[in-house]
């Protein structure tokens, strides 16, 4: 035979992390495929369509706008209550959205898992990275915002893909804990999302950091999501750098969440298909 | 003499999912607390070994839950095996369940595309195939219908003409070629003749005695996991049709 052959050998399964990504390259069309199937069929039997993604953060600022800023008389110094609303709203739902669906790619694509051989990572991360997608779609009703109130747009926003990257990361690797459980509980799903709600109330997305009590602060700043909130803000509005802890949490976190995401899947891989 | 394309030695396959599955992670915690946490193992295959060379047809029968399904979805690398080995040289089409993977809301275009990546054809290839598929299955003035509004029988015409588009090594085939009304059946075979023609494998599930007895080379009779007999085709069919009485 000429043509370099496709050999299948079970007993050199899964030498974890780098078949991850080996797998994830060989089915980048699939990848690319199931991310654009995502942005598009979630809104495929609505009147609106894509024009939701701009509109949901939107509508979910307004309502906590008109909470916060206009019945609690919330106010963030040096910035309208708007922008630093939506600036958080946008991390968290990254996150939330990115983890939860990452989390249940095993699940919800079991039919096909179970019958054609895909590598379950590609559904899982093709989930986090349409999560990424939609925030960075987001990102243009959040700069009209700026623009609107006059806080403007500055150079630093260029710079946002490294938060976003970095978070990208981190939610893929959280949710691929979760995905790898889900197979074995089906109430992880649920769990998650009681937890996710609770950290996205230790983040200071509404409420100024200052209404913190000193003795709390630790609480609020050791969630690495906090100073990938803090690094976007500076970004996308202050026009600032933030603290360079806040950096070195951003990409250790992200880094080692994901690292232990793959590891932690790919061992249990073989046990999870069998499962489904 | 050339290397067989697959290659299964002793392989097992045990399913963890037994009475004791703790089902919550609640229950799971409770009773990990309690010590009551047991993994029953049931082996679906256990102790299974056969070549399958270039150009051979093998069938495989047994009555249900002889563990066929899951012997094919281990050569088709869906499942991993839980014990032994498996080799297969080659790309696999595997027709174990056609169009397990569709999308419902998707048009019929759109799910050949989808469909392909799945079996982990390039989408831009896919695309340039989309107008020969869709003439294949009958389909053309459907290209753009989400095929939830699809019979049974024009989404297995579907699948069935992406799966054997490309010319695979090997093809997997369990029970597929039942479905669709006569005229698909008599298009399907021909297909499957034409492939078997130009030396593809196949590895063939069916409870169709008389076309196994008619199309494989040889054959494996499975009862509960094991294989009970391999040989020629004749002898493995009237060996089971006189087990079955």
């Amino acid at each position: 035979m000429t043509t370099p052959v496709r050999v299948y050998d079970s007993d050199q399964l899964r030498k974890p992390l780098v078949s991850v990504f080996r797998n994830l390259w060989q089915f980048r069309g699939l990848l690319r495929l199931l991310v654009t199937r995502d942005l598009t069929l979630r809104y495929k039997r609505s009147a609106l369509g894509v024009w939701w993604t701009l509109l949901n953060p939107l509508l979910t600022m307004s309502v906590l706008w008109i909470v916060f800023s206009q019945v609690f008389r919330f106010e963030i110094p040096g910035v309208p209550f708007a922008v630093y609303l939506l600036s958080g709203i946008l991390i968290i739902t990254l996150f939330a959205q990115g983890v939860n669906s990452t989390g249940a790619a095993m699940v919800n694509n079991a039919g096909v898992l179970s019958k054609v051989y895909v590598p379950a990572e590609v559904f899982a991360f093709s989930s986090g990275v349409a999560a990424a997608a939609n925030f960075a779609i987001s990102l243009l009703p959040l700069f009209a915002i700026q623009l609107v109130t006059g806080v403007g747009v500055p150079w630093t926003a260029l710079l946002i893909p490294l938060p976003l990257i970095m978070l990208l990361a981190f939610t893929i690797g959280v949710g691929l804990l979760v995905a790898a459980a889900a197979v074995y509980f089906y109430d992880v799903l649920d769990l998650t999302n009681v937890f996710l709600q609770l950290v996205s109330y230790l983040v200071p997305t509404f409420y100024p950091i200052s209404m913190i009590p000193e003795r709390f602060l630790p609480i609020i700043q050791i969630n690495p999501l906090y100073s990938y909130l803090k690094v976007f803000r500076g970004f996308a509005y202050e026009g600032v750098f933030a603290p360079g802890w806040n950096f070195v949490v951003m990409i250790v976190s992200g880094v080692a969440m994901l690292v232990l995401g793959v590891w932690v899947f790919s061992r249990s891989w073989k046990n999870l298909v069998v499962l489904l | 003499m050339s290397e067989p394309l697959i290659q299964v030695e002793n392989l097992g396959i045990a399913y963890r999912l037994s009475r004791n599955r703790a089902g919550t992670f609640k229950e799971f915690a409770i009773r990990a607390v309690k010590r009551q946490v047991t993994f029953e193992k049931l082996w679906a295959v256990r102790g299974v070994s056969f070549d399958v060379r270039p150009g051979e047809v093998f069938g495989v029968v047994g009555p249900n839950g002889a563990g066929k399904s899951s012997l094919m979805k281990a050569v088709a690398r869906v499942l991993p095996p839980s014990e032994g080995r498996v080799v297969v040289r080659g790309t696999v089409a595997p027709m174990i369940e056609l169009g397990a993977g569709f999308n419902p809301e998707l048009s019929a275009q759109e799910n050949i595309v989808l469909y392909g990546a799945l079996l982990g054809r390039r989408p831009e290839l896919m695309r340039e195939r989309t107008h020969d598929i869709l003439a294949w299955a009958d389909l053309l003035e459907f290209a753009d219908v989400p095929i939830r509004s699809f019979s049974t029988g024009m989404l297995a015409r579907l699948g069935f003409a992406v799966a054997t588009d490309v010319q695979p090594d090997v093809l997997v085939v369990d029970e597929v070629l039942s479905v669709g009304d006569e005229a698909f059946q008599v298009k399907s075979r021909a297909r499957i003749r034409q492939l078997m023609d130009s030396g593809v494998s196949i590895v063939l599930v069916s409870h169709s005695l008389p076309l196994i007895e008619e199309t494989a080379d040889r054959a494996m009779w499975m009862d509960h996991g094991a294989p009970k007999m391999i040989g020629n085709p004749t002898d493995v069919v009237s060996a089971y049709r006189e087990w079955s009485k």
